[in-house]
């Protein structure tokens, strides 16, 4: 600081110093720490600390105390630079310059680093208000240290001083200023447009001048730190996010075989690799200049070093080289003339001249990683490879390699992938081995291959030699998986829910091998068919002799690859079949020599064997039997009766490809063996009869019996064209007979009885005639219904219900009966209201008996509101009322069981009422709603009220009974505070006027819990609370206006015989909104729909509001407050010609003049 | 589906058995089993198999409702376990013993004097405040395998 020298005192400097290295010392002795900080943290917030500071970086001994100097003067600059003059401003960026330059020799090289980063961030704050001349000076001396003329020590402290000046520029890695984002982005683009490829330049010749000391000494030499700093600098400038990336991607101007669709194509990958776009400009520097060459060579030579003292294959110069030339691999865009991606190619052709000597040959790189070698080189190429496939399409990635080599890139990728899969397969047991990682690279490299040719949407395939390499990779990772399979076939399954969650990644695993395998379905489905056939003759061999464990879990693993090869997993949507498959067997016309015809027909065949009871003992594990229903499901979305629209669909697909007559074919083959006709039928029939032996066969086994319900027989009664020929199987009977008659079906899991009545019910909707679809569900559901009916009329009802085998049998049916009420359509909705109609009564005696069994008060309460749900709109008025009337008899039951009742259970772990009972409520409340629908949507012929069924009437006698239940506790639970005040809302909007017949302690009840929404941290809640309270309001002001009673006695306060006052409830909560308004927090979103509830309570209650107000202005002592409150109170409700009536634009007005009030009064209210 | 008569025949006569067989793979939490010839709640199920290809398994972690006593349990999915017979019977509380035993209102109008205060704390003080405020208390009493414990209150009466 030149202008203050003079005046500085010498002594008082040195004071300075001693104080702060004091603070250090005691810093990091951990002696007073507190008294430290307080030492620097003075010094720090002092008015320009910046002389003493710059004193101790140059003078003090203890490297601690520059380090800390430095920050301060980072705090006290970026505090202070608006009020520095310019010249203050520029000597502090000089004096880190030159403090650097001087003492790049310094051994504390953290010091050195801290200083240039404060340089760095200096000029950044600074860039705009620098003049040219005096940043170009700056760089001038950052650009003489870097070439070298001052040393290599400093030309290193020049490198790392650009290396800082680059990452502060870079939005991501900048630090904060507390300036705008626009600021960050103005430096940024400056930087990149003016300096960046200047500073690159810089580099690239340090770099090139030490590279050849480098080179030529055996040994290790101080030219290698500057070297790989320069290397680095380059790789970070190589990552900045380039402006004409952007424009890049908007125009693709003559590139479109390079950039075309591969934004979209890159969604699976797991490895990010970003694209390197700088602009034309740079072409001079990156290309043209022969600089990826150079970067060639120089390694090339430094691996004949790594024998040599000082080099081996991880060290950081040989490190930062890889990454470069890897860096170098993604280079696209605007930077490659439009020359039809010939430069281009020339680039990527010379990088990869150099890349392929680290990979070649496959096996004896693998060998010598095998025996010690690091394997970093060979996971870069890999890295490599991948970006190379990011840039470029499937053909020319492959015509690159065929320029230096007999064969393409892809013959190498496989090749390489094989030696992968076969380290793999030597130790698969351990996790993360250079193997799987290369794996997973390569897996990435394969799939933005082959979703660019999916993407690209023509009938496009990989070249022959391409095909072929896929061919042989496959087969490769198909044995790797079964000899994986088999050595863990006895593991025992310790680690379950480990397993459960690498399922996804196994699945993700899975897609990628189908891609490789469609990419050569030619050969795969034949393998796959080969080692399947291989595997059960195995089986049938071993039959008694030999443990078939092994083969079961290789199957178990085959079964899972071909299910993924064969069908897509659809997603909800129906899968077509995959176009590699349809396309590569066009000419099959023969269906028995259709190699997916004969691959499917196997497996099924197979899995029919687990029909006959001794077979089924002997081979078909639970765990081989879920990958046999799991199969059977993929397959049939996408193979069995496919739907017309999607024949259809698909011949028109095919249309377009000018090979209509041949593709008619495939199709048909596959259709006349699963399509809707006998043979699509008989495949059907043993699908099915394979389900009931999961569900009846294999007791207790629930994961494969989830499979079947929710998977397999889900998705078959999806499909309108399977459920037509459904209902006519003997074996769908059979199911439906099970499932009335079975035992064996009780015991399976309630939910799975749950879904499977659901598919029976839905799938009635197969048959011809209503009549027989109702026929049908009457006979699935009357043996459950006529047994609840003749259980509930027993006289010892009392006694046995209790029994364990009754409660499990009671809430078996009620589940079933929930399945079938789930599965309401109007078809069948007759049949399903009289099986609930039948059920009432004893719902009501169970809910009785039951009610210390939450579990089955549970149920009866779901099974009621899933049936109301499915039923209540096309209810016609009598039998609505009938439904009414028995929803209200359920509720005061339930409300009579649970009303103060303290639920004390014997110890804690017991202790779940509270949990049962939220979920009760949730059930009741979600009855209301569904009760209240029949106000909006009602398909009956009259009118409810002919029967006397008054909706809103119903609805508030159920809420009378339920409020009571809803305490303050459970209304902590979020779903139902949410179902509750949404009910409640939406009441009071709709239905007013049936508060005022509420008793009061229901009413104020109600009440207490809006006042608790109000106070609730969930902003939806209290929005919900402000429209019930608004709806509330507004009905008494517009009922009064019109000389009705409005709320009538809830509305007026009163003075009872006893002398207690009790305040009308509109009073009470204007009261309540005016104190959340003015002194509690809330967010800001809420402030219009306060508005919008305050206004015709106030309205409503001007003289209480009156009297508030006045209380909050006497309240205020500053007198400066008071008059603001005073006015504030006086605009709120005379501003913007605000009127008393409720309409729109008065409501408008007044949320307007909330909102300013609220700005402005707010923040005094809450100082005080 | 003729015979569900016969399939869905309730044991209404066999009132006299303590426990029923219940295939463990349908013993959800919150259910009931018995452990080491103990009533149990279940508070936890976990499945496993006994080896890839093997059976399913059931594990179970119940707490004893008398003593609430941690239990743990393994049987195949596909076997039977016994499941207690847990009743629950409300009477009115009359009186409170000095040697801790109640005296309780039965259904029929005598009384039932042989259970004693239950033990959990928390219970034991709601009862006893309660009592001595006058307030009429309904206590719930549950039984199983022969043993019988006051395990819930429910105040019925104004104060």
């Amino acid at each position: 600081m030149a202008m203050n020298t003079g005046a500085a005192d010498l002594a008082q400097l040195q004071a300075t110093m001693q104080a702060i290295e004091v603070a250090c010392h005691a810093m990091q002795m951990h002696v007073n720490p507190a008294a430290a900080e307080a030492t620097i943290v003075s010094l720090r917030e002092s008015r320009r600390p910046y002389q003493a500071c710059q004193f101790i970086i140059e003078n003090s001994q203890m490297a601690n105390a520059r380090f800390q100097a430095a920050g301060i003067i980072r705090h006290a600059a970026l505090r202070e630079w608006g009020l520095l003059e310019a010249d203050v401003r520029r000597g502090l960026v000089s004096f880190c310059l030159c403090f650097i330059m001087k003492h790049a020799t310094l051994p504390d090289g953290y010091v050195l680093v801290k200083v240039a980063s404060l340089g760095a961030q200096l000029l950044k704050r600074g860039w705009l208000d620098f003049t040219a001349a005096e940043k170009e000076a700056f760089f001038i001396q950052v650009k003489q240290a870097v070439s070298g003329v001052h040393g290599l020590d400093v030309q290193f402290v020049g490198i790392s001083f650009l290396e800082s000046l680059v990452s502060e520029f870079s939005p991501t890695t900048s630090s904060a200023m507390g300036r705008p984002r626009e600021f960050h982005e103005q430096c940024r683009i400056s930087l990149e447009q003016d300096y960046m490829k200047g500073l690159y330049s810089w580099v690239q010749h340090a770099a090139f001048n030490v590279s050849n000391r480098i080179t030529e000494a055996d040994s290790e030499i101080p030219e290698i730190k500057v070297c790989s700093a320069a290397l680095h600098l380059m790789l970070q400038i190589l990552n900045w996010d380039f402006q004409s990336k952007k424009a890049g991607e908007n125009s693709k101007r003559g590139l479109d075989v390079f950039c075309d669709g591969k934004q979209e194509s890159n969604s699976l990958r797991r490895f990010e690799c970003t694209l390197v776009q700088p602009g034309p400009e740079w072409r001079d520097v990156l290309i043209s200049s022969g600089h990826v060459g150079w970067l060639l060579n120089f390694y090339t030579a430094l691996r004949k070093k790594f024998s040599c003292e000082g080099y081996w294959l991880d060290c950081p110069l040989a490190v930062s080289a890889r990454k470069l030339i890897v860096q170098f691999c993604t280079l696209t865009g605007a930077i490659f003339p439009s020359d039809s991606g010939h430069m281009q190619r020339q680039h990527l052709l010379q990088l990869l001249a150099g890349i392929v000597q680290w990979m070649e040959p496959p096996d004896a790189v693998s060998d010598a990683i095998k025996s010690g070698k690091s394997e970093s080189e060979l996971l870069d190429g890999c890295r490599a490879l991948l970006s190379l496939a990011t840039v470029t399409s499937p053909l020319i990635f492959d015509e690159l390699l065929k320029s230096l080599r007999p064969y393409g890139t892809l013959t190498l990728l496989s090749a390489v992938m094989c030696e992968v899969f076969k380290d793999l397969m030597t130790n698969h047991t351990e996790e993360d081995t250079w193997s799987s990682e290369a794996r997973d690279i390569l897996l990435d490299t394969w799939i933005v291959l082959l979703m660019q040719l999916d993407a690209s949407g023509h009938n496009h395939s990989l070249p022959a030699e391409g095909i072929s390499a896929a061919a042989d990779l496959f087969a490769v990772i198909v044995e790797s998986e079964l000899k994986a399979a088999s050595e863990s076939a006895f593991n025992d399954d310790d680690e379950h829910d480990y397993l459960q969650a690498s399922v996804t990644a196994m699945d993700e695993r899975l897609s990628s091998y189908a891609l490789i395998a469609r990419a050569a379905i030619g050969s795969a489905i034949p393998l796959l068919t080969k080692l399947f056939s291989e595997r059960i003759m195995r089986l049938h061999q071993g039959r008694g002799i030999s443990n078939p464990t092994e083969t079961l879990e290789e199957l178990y693993s085959l079964l899972l690859i071909t299910g993924h090869v064969l069908a897509d997993e659809g997603q909800g949507e129906t899968p077509l079949v995959p176009k590699e498959i349809k396309s590569h067997y066009a000419n099959v016309l023969e269906m028995d020599k259709h190699p997916v015809i004969m691959l499917s027909g196997s497996i099924i065949k197979f899995a029919e064997q687990s029909l006959d009871p001794v077979v089924r003992t002997s081979f078909f594990s639970p765990r081989l039997m879920e990958a046999v229903v799991w199969f059977l499901a993929r397959w049939s979305l996408t193979y069995l009766m496919p739907s017309e629209e999607s024949v259809e669909h698909r011949s028109s697909y095919e249309n377009c490809n000018d090979a209509l007559l041949r593709s008619k074919h495939p199709t048909n083959a596959l259709f006349s063996f699963s399509g809707e006709n006998d043979r699509g039928k008989i495949v059907l029939d043993i699908i099915i009869r394979i389900s009931l032996s999961t569900l009846v066969s294999y007791p207790g086994e629930k994961d494969l019996q989830a499979l079947t319900c929710y998977q397999l027989l889900h998705g078959l009664v999806k499909r309108k064209s399977i459920i037509t020929h459904l209902v006519t199987l003997d074996s769908w009977r059979d199911l439906a007979n099970a499932f009335a008659n079975e035992r064996v079906i009780l015991s399976l899991n309630a939910a799975h009885q749950r879904s499977l009545a659901q598919t029976l019910t839905v799938s009635a909707c197969g048959m011809k005639t209503p009549e027989s679809s109702n026929e049908y569900i009457r006979s699935l559901t009357s043996h459950m219904t006529a047994y609840l009916v003749e259980l509930s009329s027993k006289n010892d009802l009392k006694a046995i219900a209790q029994q364990p085998d009754i409660i499990l049998l009671v809430s078996c049916l009620l589940e079933r009966l929930r399945g079938v009420a789930r599965a309401s359509e109007p078809r069948v909705q007759n049949a399903i209201y009289q099986m609930g109609f039948s059920v009432m009564n004893p719902v009501l005696t169970f809910l009785q008996t039951y009610k210390d069994e939450s579990v089955v008060v549970y149920l009866l309460l779901k099974f009621v509101t899933d049936w109301v749900e499915g039923q209540i709109i096309y209810l016609e008025a009598q039998e609505t009322a009938a439904v009414v009337e028995f929803c209200m008899r359920l509720l005061q039951l339930y409300s009579a069981h649970n009303i103060g009742k303290i639920s004390v259970s014997l110890s804690n772990s017991l202790r779940t009422a509270d949990a049962d009972k939220y979920k009760d409520l949730r059930a009741l409340l979600q009855l209301l709603s569904n009760l209240c629908s029949k106000d909006l949507v009602d398909f009956a012929s009259e009118p409810i009220e002919a029967y006397g069924t008054n909706i809103s009437q119903v609805v508030y006698t159920g809420l009378h009974i339920i409020a009571p239940l809803i305490t303050p506790e459970l209304l902590k639970y979020p779903k139902l505070c949410h179902s509750y005040f949404s009910l409640l809302s939406h009441l009071l909007e709709v239905y007013p006027e049936i508060i005022e017949q509420l008793s009061v302690e229901a009413f104020s009840h109600i009440l207490g819990t809006l006042d608790f929404g109000l106070h609730h941290q969930d902003v939806e809640a209290v929005d919900l609370c402000l429209r019930a309270v608004k709806a509330l309001a507004s009905h008494h002001y517009k009922d009064r206006g019109a000389g009705k009673i409005g709320l009538g006695s809830h509305a007026t306060s009163y003075n009872d015989p006893n002398g207690n006052f009790h305040e009308s409830v509109l009073s009470r909560l204007l009261r309540s909104l005016m104190q959340l308004l003015l002194f509690e927090d809330y967010s800001t979103e809420l402030v219009s729909s306060a508005a919008d509830a305050l206004l015709p309570l106030i309205l409503c209650e001007q003289s209480v509001y009156q009297k508030l107000a006045s209380e909050l202005i006497e309240r205020q002592t500053n007198p400066v407050f008071r008059f603001r409150l005073r006015n504030g109170f006086q605009s709120l409700t005379t501003s913007n010609n605000l009127s008393s009536t409720l309409d729109r634009i008065n409501y408008q007005r007044f949320r307007k003049n909330l909102h300013s009030f609220i700005e402005d009064v707010w923040g005094f209210l809450h100082i005080v | 589906m003729s015979d569900e008569e016969h399939h869905f025949e309730s044991k209404a006569d066999a009132g006299a058995s303590k426990t029923y067989p219940q295939q463990a793979g349908t013993i959800r939490k919150n259910g009931y089993i018995v452990i080491k010839g103990r009533p149990c709640k279940v508070v936890e199920v976990s499945t496993s198999k006994t080896g890839k290809h093997g059976h399913a398994k059931c594990h179970f972690v119940a707490i004893d409702i008398f003593t609430s006593k941690k239990l743990e349990d393994i049987v195949p999915s596909s076997h039977n376990c016994d499941v207690p017979h847990v009743n629950r019977t409300d009477y009115q509380l009359i009186d409170i013993s000095e040697d801790g035993f109640v005296s309780l209102l039965t259904d029929n109008g005598s009384t039932k004097d042989d259970l004693r205060l239950p033990t959990d704390d928390a219970l034991l003080t709601q009862i006893k405040e309660g009592f001595a405020e006058g307030k009429d208390l309904v206590v719930s009493v549950m039984s199983a395998m022969g043993e019988e414990q006051i395990n819930a209150l429910k105040d019925i009466g104004p104060k």
